[in-house]
């Protein structure tokens, strides 16, 4: 089977949400030699930002958005198994959560939910968490990335707070910093000094790879 | 080539020119069609748009003879968390009533949800009354069905949120199912108070925000409501543009909830016994304000040419083609409620 087939059949098994498929793609690709990280990246990840995009038209609805994620999750076992260590160690670990005073975290939700599809550790602190927790779990669990969400106006200013605390405290080098939630921009992001803002789950898995990569 | 002064959607002030706005309006009329398969705004609409956008007036107004009524959300509270005035949400009422020009409020509690307020009914229904022995506009009782309230550990019901990320997809389904009945006969309760304390309606707000489950419990309260109380109004208001499919599968009237735009939500608020329907477009902050209001006024035409009852248009931070900023500027606000009445056809706000 050639690859472009593999490829369509990868991203079909997602936007099915058919774990069934997914892994049976990902087997034949070993079998006919793939490279792991092309399949990966061309066929699974296209599937999950296509029904990352679905979703965010009300075309799909969360149980599926869930079950591709799942499928995508036992599709990326089998490759990386195949994968050298060298490649396995590229992965990072991610530390999550909703700022303090904001209780909204069915967005971060989804969002932890596709990173994790990535191979990469996600630490999902919860909803309310204040700066300093977000610090020493950053800490405690040596984490690459600090990723914040906040769906309000009057709770966006912990994320400055937090950029502001990691300089304080001189370990702002130590991390990479991500922000997002409705009302979250990129000029946001760049006015407090984040390394990256992500729009939807889709662009989130997009910007924690590139940080990843970064850091390494 | 001379610039307009306009804003992105986080409020950000900015200068476009004729062509970028424009391009942006045909871009966000197009937006909107598509996601909601309407059709687009025409020509003339967008021309009349841009100069809506583009009037040199800080603050604009509608024409004369298309002025609009006005109904609210938590619309008691507002004074005093905005302003930092503390005074009781009567009072606040008064204020809106006879000295700003309010056409309606709704009293809320500060918790507003109905869950919570459902074990201080006694003292809500006091306020209400006393409210209504004082004003003459209409006063409705305002809450949201906030589905998630009925959820491990704060209710009695499975946590979803913690069920979907598992898997456990039909787990989660029965939990929102099983909350949807929890929900319904708490705002059949509270409305059943505030009928008898002298409400002119209940306003059941930010329906949806837990998802379509959301909606399904405020769509069979309405019914319920409108069976025992003909008389009372009710008024329901959506939390977003699209219903979030948490479950997916449920069905008022035969017809899927999740996915559905607020042409097709408004239909069946009127079959539940709605009397007036709070459609919402959302912002999105990262676009201009000439993108979002050309999207936001291509759903609500949609929304008002299939409706039989009044559409209140949700004009506020964050939705509406209104920036998403903690005191929305009145150059866009004003905009905003000009094209929505004059393009969009809104019948209130």
């Amino acid at each position: 089977m050639s690859i472009e087939i593999i490829l369509i059949k990868a991203r079909e098994a997602i936007l099915e949400c058919d774990a069934k498929k997914a892994v049976t793609v990902a087997q034949q690709a070993l079998e006919e030699g793939l490279d792991p990280i092309e399949v990966l990246t061309n066929g699974f990840s296209v599937g999950i930002r296509d029904i990352g995009d679905l979703f965010g038209r009300g075309q799909v609805f969360l149980p599926e958005l869930m079950m591709s994620a799942q499928a995508m999750k036992e599709a990326t076992v089998i490759l990386e198994a195949a994968l050298q260590a060298g490649d396995i160690a590229k992965k990072g670990k991610m530390l999550i959560g909703t700022v303090q005073g904001d209780v909204h975290d069915i967005g971060k939700g989804i969002v932890v939910a596709m990173i994790k599809t990535q191979s990469i550790e996600v630490i999902d602190l919860g909803r309310d968490v204040p700066v300093h927790t977000l610090i020493e779990k950053a800490m405690e669990y040596n984490v690459d990335i600090i990723g914040t969400s906040a769906l309000l106006t009057t709770t966006l200013p912990e994320q400055r707070k937090l950029e502001d605390q990691l300089r304080k405290l001189g370990l702002r080098e130590k991390f990479k910093t991500m922000v997002g939630g409705a009302p979250c921009t990129q000029r946001w992001a760049d006015r407090i000094g984040a390394d990256a803002y992500a729009e939807d789950a889709a662009q989130a898995v997009t910007k924690v790879i590139e940080l990843i990569g970064q850091k390494n | 080539m001379s610039k307009f002064f306009t804003r992105m959607g986080d409020g950000f002030g900015i200068y476009l020119s004729e062509e970028e706005i424009r391009a942006d309006i045909e871009e966000g009329t197009k937006d909107a069609a598509d996601r909601a398969q309407i059709p687009q705004l025409s020509k003339e609409e967008m021309d009349h748009l841009y100069d809506i956008v583009t009037m040199p007036g800080i603050v604009v107004g509608v024409e004369r003879g298309q002025e609009v009524v006005t109904t609210s959300d938590s619309g008691g509270c507002k004074i005093s968390y905005h302003c930092n005035i503390a005074i009781d949400r009567s009072t606040a009422i008064l204020i809106h009533e006879k000295v700003l020009g309010a056409d309606s409020l709704d009293l809320g509690h500060i918790d507003y949800s109905y869950k919570a307020v459902k074990s201080v009914l006694h003292d809500e229904a006091a306020m209400m009354e006393l409210t209504q022995l004082n004003s003459v506009i209409p006063v409705l009782y305002g809450s949201m069905p906030n589905l998630g309230l009925y959820t491990k550990p704060d209710g009695p019901v499975d946590n979803w949120a913690e069920l979907l990320p598992l898997g456990r997809i039909d787990e989660a389904r029965a939990a929102q199912e099983e909350a949807v009945e929890h929900a319904v006969k708490d705002i059949v309760y509270v409305a059943e108070g505030m009928y008898e304390a002298g409400a002119d309606g209940m306003n059941i707000d930010t329906s949806g925000a837990s998802g379509d489950a959301d909606v399904l419990a405020a769509l069979k309260a309405i019914e319920i409501i409108k069976q025992k109380f003909p008389d009372l109004g009710i008024e329901m208001g959506m939390a977003g543009e699209f219903i979030l499919g948490m479950h997916g599968k449920l069905e008022y009237d035969g017809v899927r909830l999740a996915g559905l735009y607020p042409h097709n939500q408004v239909k069946l608020a009127e079959k539940a016994g709605a009397n007036i329907f709070g459609a919402v477009v959302n912002t999105n902050s990262n676009m201009s304000f000439p993108w979002n209001i050309a999207r936001t006024v291509t759903f609500v035409k949609a929304c008002t040419e299939a409706a039989n009852i009044p559409v209140h248009v949700n004009v506020g931070m964050g939705v509406g083609g209104v920036p998403m900023c903690e005191v929305p500027p009145v150059d866009v606000v004003t905009r905003a409620d000009k094209a929505l009445i004059e393009i969009g056809k809104a019948d209130g706000l």
